[in-house]
């Protein structure tokens, strides 16, 4: 999944293919969370994932903002085949494989945000992605607890 | 209620561009830039601050270890040693997580001023380490790890 995702940001050669990319990334993760509440999260943990699918909606906006302003018209959205090609077996997977699905896909949204530092020309545009990336961290976060892995934070948040 | 979120966000992105504008003015357009180092500089004198009201902050051990390496990676970028005085004595949870807010503010503020582009890598990288020490410190102190998508830009209030 990492991998595809990396593929993804590999493609990029633009600001606005990068946007794209992340924008990809973050629809994806909303559906992700979607299933995820829908299937093995009960209690608390699915209200937490509800919470988070409309978080990542909220990065997807923040980003496609980005991308209106760069003239750029999004035209397709992720749907449930973009899911099942970056997380397969989502939909039945137990409780502990959803968490560490969910935990690799945010990672590696942050591992692409922190490309996006690197490549992107409109440097203030940076703010906005950094903001979506500093919530992907915190959600991060919540999912290494759910999964009671330790340490919960690292000095140097790669995603990885 | 995305549109709402999404309106309050741009809403806080642009206020927040206005003060920033409004903080340069006439006389900081006419000053060069800072230098990458500057910068950097800066935001070693936030990482001790916020270090410093980690420090004793009960749970928060590895986290502050954390901080010492931000501290030294941001000294050794910087090439300076700061002599800044710590404000806060530590151990107060609601000081830190207030310090630490302050610090993803200043790391995320920073990168358009950034020239190298692995200075802008290892800021966000640090930016990512606070935001995830904001939502550790809340679980530890059985708050909700995430209560703003934007890891507290959506509530910076208007100015």
């Amino acid at each position: 999944m990492t991998e595809r995702i990396e593929e993804l940001y590999g493609t990029a050669r633009t600001d606005a293919g990068y946007m794209q990319a992340a924008l990809h990334v973050e629809q994806v993760s909303a559906l992700a969370y979607e299933v995820a509440a829908d299937g093995p999260l009960e209690g608390a943990e699915r209200a937490q994932a509800l919470r988070f699918a409309a978080h990542e909606r909220q990065h997807a906006a923040a980003l496609e903002t980005m991308l209106f302003a760069l003239t750029v018209p999004v035209r397709e959205h992720a749907g449930p085949a973009d899911l099942d090609a970056l997380l397969p077996g989502l939909r039945e997977a137990d409780r502990r494989t959803s968490l560490r699905g969910l935990a690799a896909l945010e990672g590696a949204a942050i591992a692409g945000h922190q490309l996006m530092g690197r490549h992107l020309l409109a440097l203030d545009a940076l703010r906005t992605v950094a903001a979506v990336m500093a919530g992907g961290a915190q959600h991060l976060v919540a999912l290494r607890d759910a999964l009671g892995r330790t340490p919960l934070t690292f000095a140097y948040e790669t995603g990885r | 209620m995305v549109s709402l979120s999404r309106r309050r966000f741009l809403g806080t992105a642009g206020a927040l561009a206005g003060v920033l504008l409004s903080a340069c003015g006439r006389d900081a357009a006419r000053r060069p830039p800072p230098t990458d180092a500057e910068v950097i500089g800066g935001l070693l004198e936030r990482e001790l601050v916020a270090g410093a009201a980690v420090a004793g902050v009960a749970g928060a051990a590895a986290i502050a270890r954390q901080d010492v390496l931000h501290a030294r990676r941001l000294r050794e970028a910087a090439g300076a040693m700061s002599q800044r005085r710590r404000s806060d004595a530590g151990g107060d949870l609601r000081v830190a997580l207030a310090r630490k807010q302050e610090g993803v503010f200043a790391y995320v503020d920073s990168l358009p001023r950034l020239a190298d582009p692995d200075l802008r890598v290892l800021v966000m990288q640090l930016a990512a380490g606070e935001a995830a020490h904001l939502a550790a410190l809340r679980i530890a102190a059985g708050d909700d790890p995430v209560p703003d998508a934007f890891a507290g830009f959506s509530e910076v209030p208007a100015r």
